[in-house]
This record gives structure tokens, sequence and C-alpha cells, in this order.
């Protein structure tokens, strides 16, 4: 099918944080992180995009209709060219978002942002206090955050908070959305972990049981009405519990693409590690244009031609387009399948078995493992 | 059923974190903002292109000069446009 036009791009411009939460959507493979496509000379570090191709990709973005960027990583404030990039944005007349641990943010960085243009700030945060936020993220993070939403809020930048909601924290819905009333912030994300990269990984350790996930529906939904005048709240379901599928970013190859550190130009972020046997171009090699419109992996399926039954025949098929391709990867071994989360699809037994086996374990707390910088070692929380 | 007329006196302006743009690909107005594109019809462009600080009243009076429309008809109509967008955080009404 022919390409439609891309409204979108989400530019990882790093995958180095200073955080390590477990349920990271980043590879878990440090080989993917890495390089093949390392440089000899002219990169950033680590093979990392450099500069003057983060601008290029910018502009390439823009002239395929792009209105929209997310600066994400990884930690993207790990860049010193961030501010750079950001006006290269505002230049091409996008819509600049910072996807942010908020980690390394003074009160200078904030101003030059705000300069830049830079449009709005998603400040990630992993609970509402600081014991259950800094072991969930593996660093001394929380009160820091704190400090940072209050420059946000100076500054005059629109701010979000982004919660990922998993087991462990699930239970603080309330003291959550408290926070983000107290903070002041325009809109705020509570999104239930979705499963890829380490979080597929900690699967075990996250997945919320049916009890947590239905109180926390209740809570989402009664904190939508009571805040609907002064709080955008966008709730994320958590989709294992669902019985449809989620139509995962609008159809593949549809509205969003992503530039991850490395240059890998990718339909969805979570695909380069879900589905190891579809190759994706790079920007060192191609234009944006020709990766967008007519390469392989972003035609794959595109579209509905590429659907197996049930979805082929299915009333649904263009509201949740099968569900997401890395999910079926992950669950039922092939990407071009339903989404196993589909209570039609043939792999759906596989999510219940998984939820039963939780729901019947009793609610016990499992470890899990912290996500690790690409070339590092294990870290120890409280060690420094 | 209509929503309640917006008094004349109202300013509307964009919400924080909102931004009107012409989408080159299309030569269409659209409401840019977090995570989020509104593709604007002719008549939410032409009430938001005014949100700068004009009243409701003076909008209203201004398309019915453009579109030689009766003013009374032109209110209901801006009213509901106007409510909807604030319904959806996209302006503020003052």
């Amino acid at each position: 099918m022919k390409a439609p036009r891309p409204y979108a791009l989400l530019a990882e411009i790093t995958y180095k944080c200073p955080l390590h939460c477990p349920y990271c959507s980043n590879p878990v493979a440090a080989s993917l992180c890495e390089a093949s496509h390392r440089p000899r000379d002219g990169g950033y570090r680590n093979g990392e995009l450099a500069t003057e191709e983060w601008k290029r990709i910018i502009r390439e973005a823009a002239a395929l209709g792009v209105l929209q960027i997310g600066f994400s990583g990884g930690e993207p404030l790990d860049r010193r060219d961030l501010v750079e990039l950001i006006r290269e944005a505002r230049e091409a007349k996008l819509y600049t978002n910072l996807i942010t641990s908020g980690i390394g943010l003074g009160d200078d960085r904030v101003r030059a942002l705000r300069d830049a243009g830079l449009d709005s700030i998603q400040l990630s945060f992993q609970s509402d206090e600081s014991i259950l936020a800094d072991e969930i993220a593996g660093a001394r993070a929380h009160e820091h955050k704190l400090n940072v939403a209050a420059k946000i809020r100076a500054a005059g930048i629109p701010l979000s908070l982004n919660f990922v909601i998993h087991r462990r924290n699930i239970d603080r819905l309330p003291q959550m959305i408290a926070l983000t009333e107290a903070l002041g912030a325009e809109r705020v994300e509570l999104a239930n972990v979705q499963f890829y990269g380490w979080a597929f990984r900690n699967r075990a350790a996250l997945l919320p049981s049916r009890e947590q996930v239905d109180r926390a529906r209740g809570i989402a939904t009664a904190a939508k009405a009571r805040l609907a005048a002064k709080i955008e709240i966008f709730y994320v379901l958590p989709d294992y519990y669902e019985t449809r599928p989620k139509p995962c970013l609008h159809g593949w190859g549809q509205r969003y693409l992503t530039v991850n550190p490395i240059g890998d130009v990718l339909p969805c972020p979570t695909a380069l590690s879900a589905i190891p046997d579809l190759r994706f171009e790079n920007v060192r090699a191609r234009d944006l244009n020709w990766i967008w419109g007519e390469s392989e992996s972003f035609n794959r399926f595109r579209g509905t031609e590429w659907m197996p039954e049930p979805c082929r025949s299915c009333p649904q098929k263009e509201i949740d387009f099968g569900g997401c391709r890395c999910q079926a990867a992950l669950l039922a071994g092939r990407a071009a399948s339903t989404d196993p989360v589909c209570e039609l699809s043939p792999n759906r037994a596989s999510v219940d078995a998984l939820l039963r086996n939780l729901n019947s374990s009793g609610g016990q707390t499992r470890d899990w493992n912290y996500r690790l910088n690409p070339g590092t070692r294990p870290v120890i929380f409280g060690a420094y | 059923m209509r929503a309640t007329p917006i008094p004349d006196l109202v300013r509307p302006s964009l919400a924080k974190g909102v931004r009107l743009q012409i989408d080159s690909a299309t030569g269409n107005s659209v409401l840019l903002y977090p995570e989020g594109i509104v593709e604007l019809n002719e008549t939410a462009h032409e009430i938001l292109s005014r949100c700068d600080g004009r009243t409701v009243g003076e909008i209203v009076c201004e398309l019915a000069e453009v579109y030689e429309a009766d003013p009374a008809a032109l209110t209901a109509d801006v009213s509901d446009t106007l409510s909807d967008l604030q319904r959806r955080k996209l302006i503020e009404l003052k």
C-alpha cells in the first residue's frame, strides 16, 4: 500500500541513563544498543549519531510531514547537544516534547531549553514518595525530581508527569494523582507497564494482580471525573488483562517512526529487540523518506494485507489493527500473528496461564533485574 | 443539545502547551499539544486564529462580517466550537 504521511518522530538520542528502572523498554541485549554500525570516526560516542546527523533527520522528518518530535532515550539530557537539537526541531516547526527523568536538569539548562522553544516536558516519576520511588529507579532520584518539577514550573514550560504503573506501585495511584495536583502539572500519564525490553524480562515481578488492576481502574476513572477541569489524566490499560488488543501505533508504519541512538529507523521503539528476523534500515545508509515509504521493515505490516485469521475477517481490524506486532513476536513467536492478548487469538491461553499463575501466587514480591546501561556492570542499589 | 452560550466578554486563548500551526503537508490548520494533534475544520480555524485577546463578542462580529452571516446564528456555532475545545483542554476561557 502507499505510505501515509507520518505525524510523530520519537528521537531516542542515547541509551545512557542514570536510572535503572526494571520496566525500561530499551533493548536488554547490549549488542543491540551498541552498534554494528559504529562509525570509524565522526560519531558522537559509542556509535551514537552525531549532532549533524540528528539535525538532518529532523529536517527530513519535517519534510515527510512529521509535526511532533519526542526527545527520549535513555536519558536525553545526557547529550550536551540537546538544546541545539531542540532549536533545530523548532526551526523545522515541530512540536517538541522532552521525555526525561529530570536528572541533570539545573536552572540554567531549564531556561536554555525554554529559550530554545521546547514546547513541553514529560517528567518521569517512579512513585509518589522517595523510598519506593528510589528502589524502583535503582537510584536516589525522587527528591531531585521534585525540585526539577518546581524549576520547570518556574520556567513556565508545560509539564506532564509520567508514571509507569506496575505491581509494586499500582496501589499508590491516589497518591500519584495527589502529587500531580501538588506539583501543578497540566497532565499526567498513568501508564500500566507494557511488556517489552526489560519489562518483558521482569514480567513476573511487574505484573499486577487482577484485584489491583480492577481497583486502579476505578480510581483512575473517578479521578478523571473529579479533575476534568484541571488535569488531563491519560490512563494506559494493562493489556494482558484486556480482552481485545490495543490499537498499537495506530497501525504499523501509519503515523509514527522512531530513530534509535545508533540511527536504526524503527516503526516502533521496541521492534528492534522484539522482532529479530526483520531487518531495519539505518539513517547512515538511506534517507528517511525512502525508509518510511519503501523499506521492507515499514511495509511488512502496513495496512491489513499481512493479517492472518482471525484478524483478516474481523470487523475490528481497522480499529485495533491486529494489536501489537512486537507482542505477537514475544508471546507467540511470530510477529505476523494476532496479538495474543486478543480473546480471539489461538494463543490467548498462554496469556491466561500467565495471569492464572500470578494471581494464584498470593501477591508475593518477586525480585527484578535492574536495567543496565550498555557496557556496564550490574548496579547494586544503595552502593552510591 | 447545544451548550450554554459563552458570554460575549469572555476572552478565549489557547491553553498552555497548545500551538496553532499550518500543516505544510495539507495546508490546513492543526492544533499541536503534548502527544496530540487535532486537524481543524475551516470554522474552527477561523475562530482559533482570532483567539489572541479578542472577546467572543468581537470574534462573532468579525466572522459575521467576513461570512455575511447573521451574528445570532454564528454565536451558537462559535459557542459550540469553543466549548468543545475547552472540554478537551485545548483552550481556556477567561
